[in-house]
């Protein structure tokens, strides 16, 4: 059977004057229908890059990308266009990513015009209704702007947009990260909710890692446009084996003032993405780093059933025999 | 040095601060009163708009006017009333004895100077130095938040966020301040890069024996760095108290309605539970409790009166009417 998404060693790679800065550097991973897949990592780790990548938002520079069992690593111009009835986006800051001059109806509207996915007037404000139903905002602010809005129900415009056409698979790159705590629930609640609904399949891009483990099935951890680390979510935070993970989640400041806790302090900053050395991306910053890591790139392992990590010396440093 | 031991070291009472624009009036700080000792870290938790920023800059004096006006108050630092203050004597204490952290550290950085020079204009501002002793002075400060002397010449452009952030700190504690105000220190930084400055911070504030007055929303880091909590809704000072009487003994509704919708990383909830609706308008701020509206715990009496704050037991101060009619039944 074939998976639902499929993405294999998939690279974006951007020419600048320094050189080239690998983005995204030989990722590969597969998701189920209806599965959530959480991706997270610092700034610059690519994670955003890779999902824009995987729906042409930007070009690959390299790898295959296969969609219901369907080659899409290199669509033509009307098979991308179609694909986004499919495929879709909802993005992070939902103050630049909504045009400050449409009303919420023309902008909900605007992918069915695109496709002709309604053949009346009366049936498209039917439809806006609908999804402003579906995502909980209020019939009255049909005709408003989205300055006029706050953030929350800013972003519920952006995910009405995103289910306009009824798409499978749905990005959502930081959906939450600009919202309250308390607003920032209720989209959580809400993406749920519409993906049980919908049977919708997500990949959740986030820097967040209470969020990712709350929402996901599988977590991916990225470093400079690597995977390092991916298992189930609750694989992941019951048993980190990758070092950097480890620092990662140590790192987390968490509010149960009862619960002790050992941070593993990380050296340094993140380095550069252009032009990386050979070896592993996190050796500079590693404690365990050893001279291999530095010569030889670390490959993802299946250490545990379901639990892949690319370290060089994670078995000693987990003392797994 | 430091004299005086036997007042609070910071009160504020009663301060009220008012934006007031051609729309209407906005009542962003509404009345709140509290006190710090020396060497304490208070954090001033809420969610956007709850007046925290607000509440920070009038303690600076810095509420920008038009539109913003400090209406009633007393602001006592070592007993003084810096409202009553010149503007030469405020300009005097601020950058010495209060500084501030911003969130972002990308722009509170002049960019087209070196971050040496930034430092060392504090310092040759509030104290009698030459050039070259404020410069060995500043070399000092960079080592002291982690970046080596060598980086003095760099212009902030050259420096990742973290050592932007960690610039703004040594300017920020240059003069050796009593008290340093952080407004979301660390929000613009990835996790571990915040794990490194905090912790950068909080030996610091050891060492020099500063009293901080933390500003965040986010409640992992209130209860890694604070002794006592304030926590703020609608410019309001809802509940206070240690950080065990807030985290451990909740009792405002909206402190408890915090905690549950937060995603917790040490346990498995399928489910979040929001706080229904927004926050109200601080334009149009209702005469009785702000939190009506969206409360869970709500009482008929509640539409009806501002609940006053009540001492719960060992300074542990709650702004809601569950917890008087509690106490009264009480006595």
């Amino acid at each position: 059977m074939s998976k639902f998404l499929e993405v294999k060693n998939l690279k974006k790679y951007y020419e600048t004057n320094r050189g080239t800065l690998h983005a995204v550097d030989g990722v590969s991973f597969s998701i189920e229908k209806g599965e959530t897949m959480g991706v997270v990592g610092e700034s610059g780790c690519g994670k955003s890059t890779l999902g824009q990548t995987i729906l042409h938002l930007r070009k690959p520079t390299d790898g295959e990308i296969y969609f219901n069992g369907e080659d899409i690593s290199k669509p033509n111009k009307k098979k991308r266009h179609d694909l986004c009835q499919h495929m879709q986006i909802i993005f992070q800051d939902p103050f630049s990513s909504l045009d400050p001059r449409m009303t919420v109806k023309q902008i909900i509207s605007e992918p069915l015009k695109i496709f002709n996915a309604v053949k009346s007037k009366a049936e498209l404000e039917e439809r806006v209704s609908k999804l402003m139903e579906t995502v909980g905002l209020a019939r009255r602010f049909v005709n408003t702007y989205p300055h006029e809005l706050d953030g929350g129900r800013r972003q519920r415009i952006g995910i009405a947009r995103a289910l306009a056409l009824e798409p499978s698979f749905i990005v959502c790159d930081e959906p939450v990260s600009a919202l309250d705590v308390s607003i920032q629930a209720q989209v959580l609640n809400l993406m749920q909710d519409l993906q049980a609904q919908l049977d919708l399949t997500y990949i959740f891009i986030t820097h967040d890692l209470s969020v990712v483990k709350h929402i996901s099935n599988n977590i991916m951890v990225m470093y400079l446009g690597v995977v390092v680390e991916r298992t189930s979510s609750q694989g992941l935070f019951a048993a980190p084996l990758h070092p950097y993970t480890k620092a990662l989640l140590s790192a987390i400041p968490h509010s149960d003032i009862d619960v002790p806790r050992e941070r593993i302090l990380l050296r340094g900053e993140i380095s550069s993405p252009i032009e990386p050395p050979p070896g592993c991306r996190f050796a500079k910053r590693c404690n365990y780093a050893t001279e291999k890591c530095f010569t030889e790139d670390p490959v993802l392992e299946e250490i545990y059933p379901g639990h892949e990590v690319a370290c060089h010396n994670v078995k000693e440093i987990n003392a797994i025999h | 040095m430091r004299t005086n031991e036997t007042t609070k070291f910071l009160e504020v009472k009663n301060l009220v601060i008012h934006y007031e624009t051609d729309n209407g009036v906005v009542e962003a700080v509404n009345n709140i009163s509290f006190k710090m000792n020396r060497g304490e870290t208070l954090s001033l938790v809420g969610e956007t708009g709850a007046g925290k920023t607000t509440t920070a800059l009038g303690l600076l004096n810095l509420v920008p006017n038009p539109p913003g006006r400090i209406i009633d108050g007393e602001i006592l630092l070592n007993g003084e009333n810096l409202l009553k203050m010149s503007p030469h004597q405020m300009q005097k204490i601020r950058g010495s004895k209060i500084t501030m952290i911003f969130q972002d550290p990308m722009t509170s950085l002049n960019p087209i100077e070196t971050v040496g020079d930034q430092i060392s204009e504090v310092i040759r501002l509030h104290n009698k130095v030459s050039r070259a002793e404020a410069a060995q002075l500043a070399c000092d400060m960079l080592e002291k938040v982690g970046i080596p002397a060598e980086r003095y010449g760099d212009y902030p452009h050259q420096f990742s966020g973290g050592m932007k952030q960690r610039v703004v700190i040594a300017i920020a504690l240059a003069c050796d301040p009593e008290l340093l105000i952080s407004d979301e220190p660390t929000s613009a930084l990835d996790v571990t890069i915040q794990a490194q400055v905090l912790d950068t911070m909080w030996q610091l504030k050891k060492e020099l024996k500063t009293s901080m007055l933390m500003i965040t929303h986010d409640l992992g880091v209130v209860a890694e760095t604070s002794d006592n909590v304030a926590v703020m809704y609608a410019g309001e000072i809802v509940e206070y108290g240690t950080l065990r009487q807030v985290f451990k003994d909740t009792k405002h509704p909206y402190t408890q309605a915090l905690f549950d919708s937060l995603p917790d990383i040490n346990k498995n909830v399928q489910r979040l539970i929001p706080i229904k609706g927004l926050t109200p308008d601080p334009s149009s701020l209702p005469n009785y409790c702000s939190f009506y509206d969206r409360c869970k715990k709500r009482m008929e009496e509640c539409k009806k009166t501002d609940p006053a704050s009540v001492d719960v037991g060992d300074g542990h101060l709650v702004k809601c009417l569950l917890f008087a009619s509690e106490r009264s039944s009480h006595e």
